[in-house]
């Protein structure tokens, strides 16, 4: 794993907004970034990334079986009582699950460490499917870099796949908030994919989605909604006026409820609980749990529920060195051994593996100025080369 | 191939884009007819007709598969299905599309060659040429290059019928609601993402 200056393409912001990547830039700066890439070898990709992020998702699936049948888990995880059966149905039902993102530590030698799972509202999934292959592709032909370049990237076909295996025979809408370009483009790219698979489809903003007596969800022709893929949290959906419109509904909702469980960063307490040592693993804690007072390289603290690294503090041994501010942490947090993440030419990288259907398909490079990775860090294409 | 071999799109670009993985390309027949492949000199006339054959037979095998005539018109258009050989699993009859053309290797080319294959058009698309995986091959016939990934042999298309296997096949379920103006709404986000 190294990281590499190449040459931009020089159209390569025309090309973005062409193709309705419209946040290549935000709060006026890059968040594609071009001039550089990180390179891995197959075996890296292999065994390294995708056996383990294959591995992993089995660990969790075995948390989501003790969890639906342990209340004190479904407790400590801050989730309302009022949808602990709707989500024991949910999996016990074995509702499909789309897509999700392991966040790790890797440096390219040492074991991937599993910093955290976005298992129900991941966003950078357009310009990981679409962008950055499309880069690799004109890459190779511009000589930037060596036509033997491969890219750990099936999201599109395998996304295509995943959704014609819903069985979805109804509509499929889509939705998410009003006024998030970066959430819009996300569920806009998925919708493209529904669409290859044969599903018909319609987005709706959520502050769109109406409720009619009865308390079925419908959308602005007044027609019921039937399934549901929702870029929307579901510990904010559970919280909702009209969520019981979902739980007393047989609306088909994408990601599944049991997703709930996986998304909350309690899973790593869980997940450590039960698979102590794991070489993927990262020491992490519940707070009243007395191991957290072993951290003997410091610790970050990250509340529950939080994404985009929002309320997430790091102490180091000499202090508190690092923070985030936010709207998260109300729901309790856990504390997980600090495993800063490796610098390349100054710059601090997350790798992020995407599940599609349970199955590791994908990377996506983020790299920032400092410790925590933020809605603001830079995105960064990968090759394999061997 | 760690990546994508296709990329589709054409809701989220300015303009709709289909992009293929650099990966190998190869040279194919696709013929309309029997005759059609005859009046040409690449392929000799025996390859054509002995590709024709496999192509039928395995048209039976990777058709999409209906178990109403109506759908399959709906997805391929008026009389151009057929009853396939199949039968459901209560004896009833399955329809399929009419094979449109076929495509080719050549046989002379070893270990590079390819099964032919028979090939479709879809009402939602009917200029192009299509696999029995509803991949879209060419809008052209005669001597062309494709993508080595369209030569591979089509998958079994068996007795369960799946719908808009071609084509999205507008099939709205939604029961109208008369309750206009009595809709609450959800309300108080904030930004979020992971």
């Amino acid at each position: 794993m190294r990281r590499q200056i190449i040459k931009e393409r020089e159209d390569w912001k025309s090309q973005a907004d062409s193709l309705g990547f419209n946040f290549h830039s935000m709060y006026g700066a890059a968040y594609w970034f071009e001039a550089a890439c990180y390179r891995f070898t197959l075996r890296q990709i292999e065994d390294d990334i995708e056996d383990p992020c294959n591995e992993l998702e089995q660990m969790c699936f075995e948390i989501v079986d003790q969890a639906i049948q342990k209340e004190e888990m479904l407790l400590k995880l801050s989730i309302p009582e009022n949808f602990w059966d709707y989500i024991r149905n949910s999996w016990i039902n074995k509702e499909k699950n789309l897509y999700g993102r392991f966040d790790l530590s890797y440096n390219g030698k040492s074991p991937a460490k599993l910093l955290e799972y976005n298992a129900d509202t991941p966003t950078a999934l357009y310009e990981s499917a679409v962008f950055q292959w499309i880069w690799l592709e004109q890459a190779i032909q511009a000589n930037i870099i060596p036509s033997g370049c491969d890219q750990f990237n099936s999201l599109h076909e395998r996304l295509v796949e995943a959704l014609k295996n819903f069985g979805i025979n109804s509509k499929l809408h889509l939705t998410s908030c009003k006024g998030y370009a970066e959430d819009e483009a996300t569920v806009r790219y998925l919708e493209e994919c529904a669409i290859q698979a044969g599903i018909e489809t319609n987005f709706i903003y959520l502050e769109d989605i109406g409720q009619d007596d009865s308390g079925v969800l419908v959308d602005l022709d007044d027609e019921d909604i039937s399934a549901l893929f929702k870029l929307y949290p579901w510990e904010w959906l559970v919280k909702d006026e009209f969520s019981a419109g979902v739980r007393n509904t047989e609306i088909q909702v994408i990601e599944p409820a049991w997703k709930m469980i996986l998304s909350n960063k309690g899973l790593l307490a869980l997940l450590w609980d039960n698979f102590e040592n794991h070489p993927n693993l990262l020491p992490a804690f519940f707070p009243q749990d007395r191991r957290a007072a072993d951290f003997t390289k410091g610790y970050v603290k990250k509340p529950l529920f939080s994404r985009e690294g929002a309320n997430v503090e790091i102490f180091s041994c000499d202090g508190l060195r690092d923070s985030v501010g936010g709207p998260y942490g109300e729901e309790g947090y856990i504390l997980q051994a600090l495993e800063p993440l490796p610098v390349f030419q100054s710059n601090h990288t997350v790798v992020g593996a995407w599940m599609v259907a349970s199955q590791a398909s994908g990377l996506c490079l983020r790299e920032d100025d400092t410790p925590i990775t933020k809605d603001t860090s830079r995105f960064v294409p990968h090759v394999i080369l061997d | 191939m760690k990546r994508t071999r296709i990329l589709k799109l054409s809701i989220m670009s300015a303009s709709a884009l289909t992009l293929i993985a650099c990966e190998r390309s190869q040279e194919v027949g696709i013929f309309e007819s029997l005759e059609q492949c005859s009046n040409q000199s690449i392929f000799s006339k025996e390859e054509c007709s002995k590709s024709e054959r496999l192509a039928r037979s395995e048209h039976i095998r990777v058709s999409p598969k209906y178990i109403s005539v109506t759908d399959c018109e709906r997805d391929f258009g008026e009389d151009k299905c057929e009853m396939a050989p199949q039968r459901t699993t209560t004896g009833g009859s399955v329809f399929m599309p009419m094979m449109m053309g076929y495509m080719m290797g050549s046989m002379l080319t070893g270990g590079r060659g390819m099964m032919p294959q028979p090939l479709y058009r879809s009402m939602d698309d009917l200029k192009n040429f299509r696999t029995g995986d509803n991949q879209k091959v060419s809008s052209k016939s005669g001597i062309t290059r494709v993508a080595k990934g369209l030569t591979r042999t089509p998958s079994t298309k068996t007795r369960t019928i799946r719908r808009g296997g071609f084509g999205a096949a507008a099939r709205s379920v939604g029961t109208r609601f008369s309750t206009a103006g009595k809709f609450r709404r959800f309300g108080g986000f904030r930004s979020f993402g992971g």
